[in-house]
């Protein structure tokens, strides 16, 4: 593809925007770790909310769509839209808890939550393996897809760009942490989505515009036996497995950047920095409307409009269809087209920029400072932090060389953790759970996930592919693993549980009455002189917020696709659903004081 | 309006302006001008959102 000079000054004067935006808060950000990692907790909710769905959306992601799209229509989106049911739940359990905690990190939490040598063992490990192998698969990953996009766009000269561009975004990261990152997320996201609504509109143009491209997918799936466009997959006489599974399991068991059960990571970073716990609420609520309602679309109607315009992309590798979306740039005028490949490094810069800066935090405040270095001035721990930024670019960087593909990156990383979810949602409102839980949840979930890997058709796997076959189930083999790393794991964990001790009582009382959650603090609430209630409110919240999301994406989509009845009705349910949801969480006590 | 969201603003106008060139000069088709003139116009009042913040 040939950009001409239009495109290339948008694309100089966005680098030039993106890149004064972050460096302008390097002096805030250095005088504190507090200002450096939460950006002094003062972020409104629309800042903080915008920041997180901005970090989600990466370079890999539309292609992600893409290939699923081509593959497995519309309904293939399950795979990760079923998160939303986690999203949903963060918003009303756990997004006030984390900014009451207080803490700077999710790892962190475990000092504040936990007792004993355990505990710091645990946090150590977390900090490390969150800090290095996790960032550096996440950022690998992304890396790798952005080389993708760029091998396509400007052949093999266009690496050099993309090292210009990592160096440009590690600089001002270095420079001006959390505050950059979310300063540059804010604009990054609306570059980032306008590319992909412009490449949208265009491809769908080529296509022959929105009434011919929707008949001709039609007659595509009625070729080869699939409705590409169906919303939910067909159900047929047997229950897919991996829909149930996605549907019913997935969200709350695995443990997934972005999509962490009960938030975590730069979610948890982002919930962390709001003003108070109203605004991480809304912020994260925002966040999920974002995430799940009006970003997918115009990829979906990128890849629907490759259906038609590549013929036998359906039999291509998922490499070759991922691929089909960074093709579709070819089809821009100029200026559009510098527009949307901008667009692609702003998706690209926001996703790297926080993983250096989370991974950072991790390191600094969780290892460095706790276990190397402990009462440094504020001013060294700053300066530790910018060098330990540097070095977790420099790995990352480097293992995007050894990473295989985007889709190797995305497997490990829910196959180590797939059993996790239950343990980290269950420790903020069960005054049982210990470190041991959480250890022993992590090394059963990984362990079982290895084992799946060396012997894939095993004795277990075999017997439950068999069992869920009777009961009318369509197996397969990731519904079966996940299901067996999901039990194998919460039996572990809940076992070692009640085999050892409950936490020190002082530690836990000094939790409950920071954090305030309700739920099952039995001894703990009577020492405290009473408990905390669980208010009956947050869960009208949770149905009222899937409601809203599942309407809204679907009134979304069947306006797209010009059938303006639905699609009207979809949107009045999920509008009412959003209105009597902005009623619960006004009514609700945030503070819970 | 908050010192520390100026730059943002300035950032949001500062993609609106030539996203109002694109739509008069380069897009080929009534649908893209439609799509680039009203991403500026939203560019232009989320800019304009943002400089005026009070939280």
């Amino acid at each position: 593809m040939k950009l001409a000079a239009v495109d290339w000054i948008f694309i100089v004067w966005y680098f030039i925007l993106s890149i004064g935006i972050g460096l302008y808060y390097s002096k805030k950000a250095g005088k504190s770790i507090s200002e450096y990692f939460l950006s002094g907790r003062s972020l409104p909710w629309w800042l903080l909310g915008t920041s997180m769905v901005a970090t989600t959306f990466s370079s890999d992601t539309p292609l992600a769509v893409t290939g699923i799209v081509i593959k497995d229509g519309v309904s293939g989106n399950w795979f990760w839209w079923n998160f939303m049911l986690g999203s949903a739940l963060t918003v009303l359990f756990f997004a006030h808890l984390w900014r009451r905690a207080e803490v700077v990190t999710e790892v962190e939490f475990i000092d504040i939550r936990y007792s004993g040598r355990p505990a710091r063992f645990l946090r150590g490990f977390k900090a490390l393996y969150l800090g290095i192998p996790i960032s550096c698969i996440t950022f690998g990953w992304v890396t790798l897809a952005m080389v993708k996009i760029i091998q396509i766009i400007f052949g093999t000269s266009g690496v050099a760009a993309l090292a210009i561009c990592l160096g440009l975004t590690i600089f001002y990261t270095t420079l001006s942490g959390l505050w950059g990152v979310v300063a540059t997320d804010m604009l990054l996201f609306g570059v980032a989505m306008l590319g992909s609504i412009i490449l949208s509109v265009v491809s769908v143009e080529k296509a022959g515009g929105i009434g011919a491209m929707v008949e001709a997918v039609k007659a595509l799936g009625a070729g080869t036996g699939k409705d590409y466009l169906s919303v939910f997959p067909p159900l047929g006489q047997a229950l897919p497995l991996a829909f149930f599974v996605a549907l019913f399991v997935q969200w709350w068991a695995v443990y997934y950047p972005g999509a962490e059960p009960g938030g975590g990571g730069w979610s948890a970073q982002r919930m962390l920095a709001g003003k108070d716990a109203r605004h991480a609420v809304k912020g994260t609520l925002w966040f999920t409307i974002a995430h799940y309602v009006i970003r997918p679309w115009p990829w979906i109607l990128t890849a629907l409009a490759a259906l038609v315009l590549f013929p036998g992309i359906t039999g291509a590798a998922p490499g070759e269809m991922e691929a089909a979306y960074p093709r579709m740039i070819a089809f821009l005028p100029k200026g559009i087209m510098g527009l949307v490949v901008a667009s692609l490094f702003a998706a690209f810069m926001s996703t790297i920029e926080s993983i250096v800066n989370l991974s950072g935090s991790f390191l600094l405040n969780d290892f460095y400072r706790p276990f190397i270095r402990k009462n440094a001035s504020e001013k060294h721990y700053v300066a530790a932090s910018r060098v330990l930024v540097i070095f977790v670019s420099l790995l990352g960087a480097g293992f995007s060389y050894v990473l295989g593909s985007v889709k190797m990156g995305w497997q490990l990383v829910m196959e180590l953790s797939a059993g996790i979810g239950l343990v980290l949602l269950l420790r903020w409102y069960w005054w049982r759970v210990n470190a041991w839980s959480e250890i022993t949840a992590l090394s059963a979930s990984a362990a079982t996930a290895v084992y799946l890997k060396i012997f894939p058709d095993n004795a277990l796997v075999r017997g439950l592919g068999r069992g869920l076959e009777k009961v009318g189930f369509r197996i397969d083999a990731w519904g079966v693993g996940i299901l067996l790393i999901v039990a194998v794991t919460t039996v572990a964990w809940i076992a070692v549980t009640f085999l050892t001790k409950p936490d020190d009582e002082v530690k836990l009382l000094a939790f409950y009455r920071k954090v305030r959650p309700g739920g099952f603090w039995g001894p703990i609430a009577r020492l405290n002189g009473g408990a905390y209630k669980l208010q009956a409110a947050p869960f009208l919240g949770w149905g009222l917020a899937v409601l809203m999301i599942l309407f809204l994406l679907l009134g979304l989509g069947k306006v797209i696709f010009m059938s303006f009845g639905a699609g009207a009705a979809y949107l009045a349910v999920g509008g009412l659903a959003a209105f009597l949801l902005s009623k619960v969480i006004a009514k609700i006590d945030w503070e819970g004081r | 309006m908050r010192k520390e969201y100026r730059p943002m603003a300035l950032g949001f106008w500062g993609i609106g302006v030539p996203l109002v060139v694109f739509a008069v000069f380069f897009c080929k088709t009534p649908a893209q001008r439609l799509t680039v003139s009203l991403s500026a116009a939203v560019f232009f009042l989320v800019g304009t959102l943002i400089y005026r913040a009070k939280q």
